[in-house]
Formats: structure tokens, sequence, C-alpha cells
């Protein structure tokens, strides 16, 4: 998708691209939401001033990177539970409810080396979060 | 020998008549047993009253049963709209770079291929309008 020949390169800085495919993107996307939450704000409300591309290039490089250095903190801290959680994802067509126990252990270890948590907004009050539910009735079929 | 065959058939059908005594057919003493023409279908196990309750409750149960599924659906479709809307702005910031980059090679070309004409502004848009529009032609 990105064109290797940009006109004027010096005027635009270099940003490594996130490069993560669907399964550890999804994996990780809470604690992107909760580790970028600002950057990821302030480019959303830039956005909303004006949909042109060229308008919001540096808040969005500073997502990118923000998005880049978490998911290099994740590897380096909780890379086991990352890997085996994302690629139970992948095995099961991204259902977050069939992958719980590896995705408790991933949260578990976010929360205590990180301090991040998942966190769902808009769960009813009173409620426990669908993820830390472990009598549902839906849930895999084949163990 | 044509006398003694002759007796023979007479003396036998005399024989015959004297040996069958009469005998009037008649009902056993007492009468006969009395016939089972009623139907006799005995109520064996539970009545229509439980089936129906236990059908019932069954039903009952499976429904509510249902109904916290559909719930725990909502919580579920809910999870996984945030988990896209947490990414959102990181696939955005992406794919504007891409289309920045590709719209500076579009008028870098526009301008080598219009640079004789004169007054000709690369990227000017055919409406007198400042909001932002994506490209409709694709030079490339």
């Amino acid at each position: 998708m990105s064109d290797s020949t940009p006109v004027d390169a010096s005027s635009v800085p270099k940003v490594e691209e996130i490069g993560a495919t669907s399964g550890p993107l999804a994996s990780a996307s809470f604690f992107i939401g909760a580790h970028c939450k600002d950057y990821n704000e302030d480019f959303m409300l830039c956005k909303e001033e004006n949909r042109d591309p060229a308008h919001c290039l540096k808040e969005g490089r500073k997502v990118t990177r923000c998005a880049f250095d978490l998911l290099a903190k994740m590897r380096d801290n909780c890379g086991k539970q990352f890997e085996e959680h994302w690629s139970c994802l992948e095995k099961n067509n991204h259902h977050y409810y069939s992958c719980r126990k590896p995705e408790t252990a991933l949260n578990s270890c976010m929360f205590e080396k990180m301090g991040l948590l998942k966190t769902i907004p808009g769960t009813p009050q009173g409620q426990k979060p669908i993820h830390e539910r472990t009598d549902t009735i839906i849930r895999n079929v084949q163990k | 020998m044509s006398t003694s065959t002759e007796r023979t058939a007479v003396d036998s059908s005399i024989s015959h008549k004297v040996s069958i005594p009469y005998r009037q057919d008649l009902p056993p003493a007492g009468g006969f047993a009395e016939l089972k023409y009623k139907r006799n279908l005995p109520n064996k196990g539970p009545g229509s009253v439980v089936f129906l309750l236990g059908v019932g409750a069954l039903s009952a149960f499976g429904f509510w049963r249902l109904g916290k599924s559909n719930q725990e659906k909502v919580e579920l479709e809910r999870e996984k709209i945030w988990s896209r809307i947490h990414l959102v702005p990181l696939l955005l910031a992406e794919g504007d770079r891409a289309a920045y980059n590709a719209r500076q090679v579009d008028l870098a070309a526009e301008r080598a291929i219009m640079k004789d004409v004169h007054g000709w502004e690369a990227g000017k848009s055919v409406y007198n309008n400042p909001k932002y529009e994506s490209p409709r032609i694709e030079l490339r």
C-alpha cells in the first residue's frame, strides 16, 4: 500500500510502520487503547477537524510510534503469553471467547509488568466484564 | 359271497345309527365366562399433568439459558467493537501516510505533465470548496 517514492522525503520524518498482522493487533488492541489513549484521542480529534491525510501526519506518527513502542514492550515483558494468545486467536477465527485461558495469562502479566488493564467500556454496572467470566454459555464446542 | 357283502353293508348302517347318542349343545354349567370386550389399558408411568409441567419446566430453563446467552452475545460484540475502535487511529494513521505519499507522487507527475501550460495549478480542486475530498482519478 505504501509508495516507496515520496517526492519530498526530507519534509516528512520517517516512521517505522507497525508491521503487525491482525492476530497480534487483535491481541494487543486493548493495551494499545490503554497505553496510547492520549495520542489516539489527539489523532482522532485532529481527524475530526479535517479529513485531509496531510492534516494529521504529525499526530499519526505519534500514534504509530506509541503502538510500536507498546508492541516492543509487550514482546519484552510478556512475550510468551502474547504469542500464545495471538496464535490462539489466529487458530480460532479471532474469537476472543475461544482464547480466554491464554488471554487471562496475558492480562495478568500485562497488569503486573506494565500496569495496563483491559477494560471494556460500556459493560453494565455491577456485572463482571465478559473477559473475566468463567461460567459463560458461549464457548468453544470443541476442546 | 355276494350275500355276505350285502349283510355287512346293512349291519354297518344300523350300527352307525345306534352308536351316536342324542346330545343338545348347551353352554357349560354356570354359563360362559364373561367376554373381555372392554379396553384394558392400565395407567402406567407419570400422568399428563406431570408431563405438561415437565415440558414446561424444560422449556422455561431453555428460554432462560437462551436469554443469558443473548446477553453474553451482546457483551462479546461490545468487546469485539472496542478492540477494533482501539485500532482505528493506528490503521488510519498508516493509511493516511500512504495516501499522502501517493498524492505527492501524483502531484509531481501532474506538475511534470502540465509544466508547459501557463497558470496551471497542480492538484487544484475543480470546486470552490476548501473541504477535503479524496482523489477521484488514479493517475498511475
